[in-house]
């Protein structure tokens, strides 16, 4: 696994990551709970913040949340940021979503894509 | 690996990880949805320290009044044009410029509709930079009288449901006037001018090139300019208007799908945005129309959430439940209803009509009409004073009686009455819970009068006073039975919304079979007492003039309401007969839960009837009494469910020509025979399970028996 390179490498992973995607989403979704996720909205912000629940429709309740922005406006640092606390981001302003994980379980999260 | 990673998860007290040499952001956003997908409704994911009350208290990404981060293209309406979000015109393509144009004039009906549907308008229509700011499309004629003739269909409509007091409408500012109404009907005539005008200003070649979007403007033309000529003809005083209205309406329907038909032509160009954008689209091409930003009016949304709306699709595409189109065509129908109504003068038929009415759960505009048709300056439909409709219900004649319409008791009743006539108008929750609360005044209301009018009775009976006197006592003693009659009518009404509000669990319905039965009982009583005075007075109008003609129409229709109510009545007999006996057998769920008793059950769905005292005994005893010792042996000798079915079939001759009654009945009929092939089942066999489903009427239960 170690070996894991940009090319050719879909069959090694496949291999050993089939164990883990053969999980229901629900399980491996509860395995991301306290990870640091990162949500992008509608709006153009992101949002850093540790998974805390998720529901049928999508809504998604982050906790200890950085909201990062783009300011218009020249400035010196390109992005603006602030703490918000528990935030719950609705699944209909909701444009992408990452987790902070290991290349290993990056690859087996693309199997489900495939 | 993986048990590694199984068991770093679980523990709640893992640091959160940063995104370090090693780890990678993985987009999940796939699994998440695969995930949402497999979810039960109401579930959730989530960790061993959630806690739904601080889950609750979370600050809501992008709700206008909680999230004050929310980035915005535009901060003011200003800011939007100046940057060229709302051109005029639209485009120098003539063609293209029209197109826009039918976009915008489908949003902003999709708008319109929504609006109606209870959401604001700041974020509905107003999120319209042209309706916004009317006064820079000046120099576009088209644009500028359609954005005038929806600025003042929503003024029109503001002020018929201020008028009829319904503040269920979020509006910017409530101001009523009828000039609003005529104001806007001066617009649409303006703009179907100006369409007109346009369509002979274009030559020859472009009408045939352009003829299906002419057509589709047109349509909009129409339908607008009826829409607004029903609303107006509906406001006419002692509904006068209402047979033009209809014709307005009719033109509005056959308008609308003309509209719809243009649809296939507009949405062939832009096939490429997929169906599944089609479907949540809110214009007929599927194209997103130009100058709308709900964010704009963003501090202007309502204190309380929903804030984040969601605009009704304009057709209906696939999955779609519900769309703008068919809203309209809902409402259509539904002010078609009333305007088919014959204003009889006669409470009973009014009370019918809008019970029936209610069943289609018509919105808000629908329902603001029909109140505002049927109390109007304190009178029924504005002409009708309620001394004269109650005396009329009982075949009293009252013209002779001057003094009587003075009366401190009738003013009352006269009050009690559009209280009412209002309170039924309204959505089926606040319908209820109002009727609960006037049960008390209309009880309090009978008591006072009872007293009142026991002296008065008692002071007749003593030859000394003159004899209009008499005649006025004996009124008001028909009218204090009456009264008690209506009371009965009113609490029948409060049950029955019980069960459209689906608020009975199936273990509560012995006791509100048991209540309904109590009250129908005593209704079908003061009806049948109603009857006989009817029968009574016209006989002796009848001796004393040999010409007079009896109305035998109105005495057979209150004879037919008082068999259809002893029928029901024999039906919740039956039923709580049929399921006390169940639970004394232990093969049907009884009432009993962790939390409350069954007596606080019973004080929780029927405290407020109590507290007018109907009945006036202890009802809980009785109703515990009475149930206590059914036994299934003993089902079959009580022939409740063989009596309702012989009345129904005596009724359903009656109401031949009412297919809306005889539709009722039948229902009836049904859930009595079915009932009485459970109970012949449940007899033989006491390993059946029993459920009761509501399949052939909305209120009475039928039993479904199943073998395992």
């Amino acid at each position: 696994m170690e070996q894991v390179d940009a090319g050719g490498s879909t069959t090694t992973v496949a291999a050993s990551t089939s164990g883990e995607s053969g999980l229901d989403p629900i399980a491996r979704v509860r395995k991301l709970l306290f990870r640091q996720m990162l949500v992008g909205i509608k709006d153009g912000r992101f949002f850093l913040g540790s998974f805390h629940c998720i529901d049928k429709q999508g809504n998604i309740i982050l906790q200890d949340t950085v909201e990062y922005r783009s300011i218009r406006r020249s400035s010196p640092s390109p992005t603006e940021q602030r703490c918000l606390g528990m935030i719950l981001i609705p699944a209909s302003c909701r444009t992408s979503c990452h987790v902070d994980c290991s290349i290993e379980e990056q690859l087996s999260l693309i199997q489900l894509k495939e | 690996m993986q048990s590694v990673r199984e068991e770093e998860s679980s523990s709640i007290d893992q640091e959160p990880r940063s995104c370090g040499d090693n780890s990678v952001w993985a987009h999940v956003s796939p699994l998440l949805s695969a995930a949402c997908s497999d979810l039960n409704e109401c579930e959730l994911i989530h960790g061993d320290n959630f806690n739904l009350f601080a889950a609750m208290s979370a600050l809501e990404i992008m709700d206008p009044k909680m999230d004050s981060g929310m980035v915005s293209t535009f901060y003011s309406i200003d800011e939007a044009i100046e940057s060229g979000f709302a051109p005029v015109p639209i485009s120098s393509d003539r063609t293209v410029d029209v197109q826009c144009i039918i976009d915008i004039m489908d949003h902003l009906l999709a708008c319109e509709a929504t609006w109606h549907m209870g959401h604001s308008l700041a974020q509905t229509v107003f999120s319209c930079i042209y309706v916004l700011r009317p006064e820079r499309t000046s120099s576009h004629a088209l644009l500028h009288s359609f954005c005038r003739v929806i600025r003042a269909t929503c003024r029109a409509l503001v002020s018929v449901v201020s008028d009829a007091r319904t503040n269920e409408l979020r509006a910017c500012k409530a101001t009523s006037s009828k000039r609003r109404v005529f104001e806007a009907r001066r617009k649409a005539n303006d703009f179907v001018f100006v369409v007109c005008r346009m369509m002979q200003n274009w030559n020859l070649y472009k009408l045939i090139r352009n003829w299906k979007r002419a057509f589709a403007k047109l349509c909009y033309a129409g339908y607008v300019f009826h829409f607004l000529h029903a609303l107006n003809c509906m406001r006419r005083p002692q509904g006068r208007g209402l047979e033009l209205a209809r014709k307005h309406i009719a033109y509005c329907i056959a308008e609308l799908e003309s509209v719809l038909s243009s649809v296939e032509f507009l949405s062939l160009e832009t096939v490429e945005n997929g169906k599944n954008e089609m479907e949540e689209s809110t214009t007929g091409s599927g194209r997103h129309p130009i100058g709308f930003d709900p964010n704009l009016n963003k501090r202007l949304s309502a204190p309380t959430p929903p804030r984040a709306i969601k605009l009704l699709s304009w057709k209906k595409v696939g999955t779609s439940k519900f769309s703008a189109i068919d809203y309209y065509v809902k409402l259509l129908h539904n002010l078609d209803q009333i305007c088919a109504f014959k204003l009889e003068p006669d409470l009973d038929a009014v009370l019918q009509f809008v019970v029936q009415f209610q069943k289609s759960r018509p919105d808000l505009v629908a329902r603001a009409h029909l109140q505002l048709l049927l109390v109007q300056d304190g009178k029924l439909y504005g002409r009708d004073t309620f001394l004269t409709i109650c005396a009329r219900s009982l075949a009293l004649d009252v013209t002779k009686n001057h003094g009587l319409h003075l009366n401190e008791y009738i003013l009352q009743l006269n009050q009690l009455m559009i209280n009412l006539l209002k309170i039924l108008c309204a959505n089926t929750p606040w319908q209820r819970r109002k009727l609960g609360k006037i049960l008390n005044d209309w009880s309090i209301f009978n008591v006072q009068m009872g007293i009142t009018v026991g002296h008065m009775m008692q002071q007749v009976t003593t030859p000394r006073t003159p004899k209009n006197g008499d005649k006025s006592a004996l009124i008001l003693n028909h009218i204090y039975g009456w009264l008690e009659e209506q009371i009965h009518w009113v609490a029948l009404r409060f049950l029955v919304l019980g069960f459209d509000l689906k608020l009975y669990s199936p273990s509560e319905y012995c006791m509100v079979y048991w209540y309904m039965y109590i009250i129908l009982w005593k209704l079908a009583e003061k009806a049948h007492f109603r009857v006989l005075i009817i029968v009574h007075t016209e006989e002796q109008k009848a001796k004393k003039k040999e010409d007079y003609s009896r109305d035998m129409a109105r005495e057979d229709r209150i004879s037919l309401w008082v068999l259809l109510l002893k029928c029901q009545t024999s039906l919740a007999q039956g039923l709580t007969v049929m399921i006390a006996a169940l639970r004394n057998e232990g093969m049907c769920l009884k009432s009993q839960g962790p939390f409350n008793t069954e007596n606080e059950k019973f004080v929780q769905h029927f405290g407020l009837l109590q507290k007018a005292s109907l009945p006036k005994y202890d009802a809980y005893e009785s109703f515990s009494e009475s149930t206590c010792h059914a036994r299934l042996d003993y089902l079959p000798v009580y022939e409740c469910f063989r009596d309702a079915q012989k009345m129904a079939k005596e009724i359903k001759v009656g109401y031949a020509n009412d297919p809306d009654k005889l539709a009722e009945v039948v229902g009836l009929e049904q859930v009595a025979e079915h009932n009485i092939i459970a109970v012949n089942l449940l007899c033989q066999d006491r390993c059946l399970k029993v459920s009761f489903e509501f399949i052939h009427h909305p209120h009475f239960a039928t039993a479904v028996v199943r073998r395992s």
